[in-house]
């Protein structure tokens, strides 16, 4: 699903973020990436969703080198990829609903199926009675959970997470991370970037550790049986148990991507 | 999302976009009606003076004053030589007579200053209405009307074409200077709107980031700031038609006898000219929409 094919990146200051990294994430799998401040976390997820462009290499998603698409597919990426931040970014002036329904209403979708696009992705995260709050009105672990369901608004393939639980104490961190395993049962791959050891090691899964922008270490899952492929994953991939598969995404789930590319650019 | 939708959606953001920064908003919207004002108003001015100076032209005469002593087959040669000119009209022969009649009707009260002169009161003289001279011809007219007064009979010619053409001169004069000082206030408004739509992508710029996270393209990002920017520029518009319509009302109200409001603001500017100048309005505001955004404020992380 991810591969990453000797990529660099340096900045223009001449301070290494990456150095010669390979690197392969599976269709459905957890991944947490680890390391200290400064190790090429975020540079790493960045680059998965193009916010940024390697200095060398090649980053593919879903077979697509996503360095070298056009600018104007940018969007029509980022569409297919959940992002969530560590700060939320919220828009303070807009409603949950707003800022859930964003997307589906650029998208063209009529007002009632944006209700229900944005009430099921809340449902999700338990926070479907706050659809009229605003974000200042939430707490921190609920403003968290408004962008995780924000993220999954589009049904994306990926869901990245870079240091969600950051800004939040443990047990709402563990609440999160429950969240993103419910998330990944549903098929979706997860990248998660924190430098939480006990929140890794209470998991479980896959760790990739980063030290000076290379790959130190990558300590595969204890859990395979969380490692869902989705219906049409292909033949590589798959060596997960028949019970996950079932647990995936359902068929009208798919319809999600019918209105993906709909919008005049 | 269909074209509608979009256009409700840039709409509604706009609006919250000019809510959100109101007093620079105004502040541009001012800045705007205030240009569009004083360019409708040279407008006004110069489509008034040039309409009277048309006016003036189609009127124009002239006339040509015969020598006292001059024969009669001198003015009958004079006059022979008017008819042959390429800008004369119909010919009408004034003698001192009818001369002293005209004066007499016309100014009353200096009737004694003619009263008792007998024909030496005022002199014989043939007027002339004058065909349209064209721009590239009033050299030769010049030439013949110095031919004419070259003529021993002749006392003076006294040709309207000469001030008309003066006041031309004024009024290209008027109309260019009118044009350089509009493009000079247009700039300027276009620069305001430009730095207010600068401030709002700036207050806006973590929505903006937000935004592009979630897949929106430069249309919707861009979208409600263009808007922004044309709204601004249609409401200064609209306020400088007003404000124009109102100063017209006034002028009308107050000097409509002067002849000097007639020749400059007689006839208000037409429903094409007004809508002229609301539309040019809101492209200066998209003008200022576009090139404030084309700088790095609302540019993608280039990667």
């Amino acid at each position: 699903m991810i591969r990453f094919f000797a990529v660099s990146k340096r900045f223009p200051t001449g301070q290494s973020a990456l150095d010669n990294l390979d690197l392969e994430i599976l269709r459905g799998e957890f991944c947490f990436i680890t390391g200290a401040s400064g190790a090429g976390k975020t540079t790493l997820l960045k680059l998965i969703f193009r916010e940024d462009v390697p200095t060398s290499g090649q980053i593919l998603v879903n077979g697509r080198n996503v360095a070298q698409i056009p600018r104007s597919k940018i969007p029509f990426l980022r569409r297919t990829i959940g992002v969530v931040f560590q700060d939320f970014r919220l828009i303070e002036r807009k409603t949950i609903f707003e800022n859930v329904a964003f997307l589906p209403r650029i998208l063209g979708l009529d007002h009632g199926r944006q209700k229900r696009v944005a009430f099921e992705a809340l449902r999700r995260v338990g926070l479907s009675h706050r659809m009229a709050s605003f974000p200042s009105q939430l707490s921190g672990g609920e403003k968290q959970r408004v962008a995780i369901a924000r993220a999954l608004i589009n049904e994306p393939e990926i869901l990245i997470a870079d240091e969600p639980t950051g800004n939040l104490d443990q047990d709402l961190s563990q609440e999160i991370v429950r969240l993103f395993l419910d998330i990944h049962l549903r098929g979706t791959t997860v990248l998660f970037a924190t430098h939480d050891r006990a929140l890794i090691e209470s998991v479980g899964h896959r760790v990739i550790t980063l030290a000076h922008g290379r790959l130190a270490d990558d300590r595969p899952s204890r859990r395979e049986a969380y490692r869902v492929p989705r219906p049409l994953d292909d033949a590589t991939s798959g060596s997960a148990d028949p019970q996950a598969t079932t647990a995936s995404r359902s068929p009208s789930d798919s319809t999600t991507a019918n209105w993906t590319e709909e919008e005049p650019e | 999302m269909n074209f509608l939708q979009a256009l409700a959606y840039f709409l509604r953001e706009a609006a919250v976009g000019l809510a959100r920064s109101l007093r620079v908003s105004l502040l541009a919207i001012l800045t705007i009606a205030v240009s569009l004002f004083l360019s409708g108003a040279l407008l006004l001015v110069t489509e008034n003076l040039a309409r009277t100076v048309r006016d003036w032209r189609a009127a124009a005469r002239f006339v040509v004053y015969v020598a006292r002593d001059a024969s009669d087959s001198a003015r009958n040669g004079l006059r022979s030589a008017i008819e042959h000119g390429s800008w004369t009209g119909a010919i009408e022969e004034v003698t001192p007579e009818k001369a002293r009649e005209r004066f007499t009707r016309a100014f009353p009260s200096l009737a004694e200053l003619v009263a008792g002169r007998g024909e030496d009161a005022l002199p014989y003289s043939f007027e002339a209405e004058m065909k349209s001279v064209p721009p590239g011809e009033s050299a030769r007219f010049d030439a013949w009307v110095a031919e004419l007064r070259a003529r021993p009979e002749v006392v003076m010619v006294d040709a309207d074409q000469d001030w008309i053409s003066q006041i031309e001169t004024l009024l290209a004069l008027v109309r260019g200077l009118g044009l350089a000082l509009a493009a000079i206030l247009l700039g300027a408004s276009v620069f305001t709107i430009a730095s207010v739509v600068r401030l709002t992508s700036f207050l806006y710029r973590e929505e903006i980031a937000v935004m592009r996270l979630v897949g929106a393209t430069e249309f919707y990002i861009r979208g409600p700031f263009y808007c922004e920017g044309i709204l601004q520029g249609l409401l200064g518009g609209m306020l400088a038609v007003g404000a124009l319509g109102a100063v017209h009302l006034l002028l009308a109200q107050k000097v409509a006898s002067s002849l000097v409001a007639g020749a400059l603001a007689a006839r208000f500017l037409s429903p094409v000219e007004l809508a002229g100048l609301v539309a040019f309005g809101g492209v200066a505001g998209w003008t200022g929409a576009v090139v404030s955004l084309s700088r790095e404020s609302l540019a993608a992380p280039e990667s």
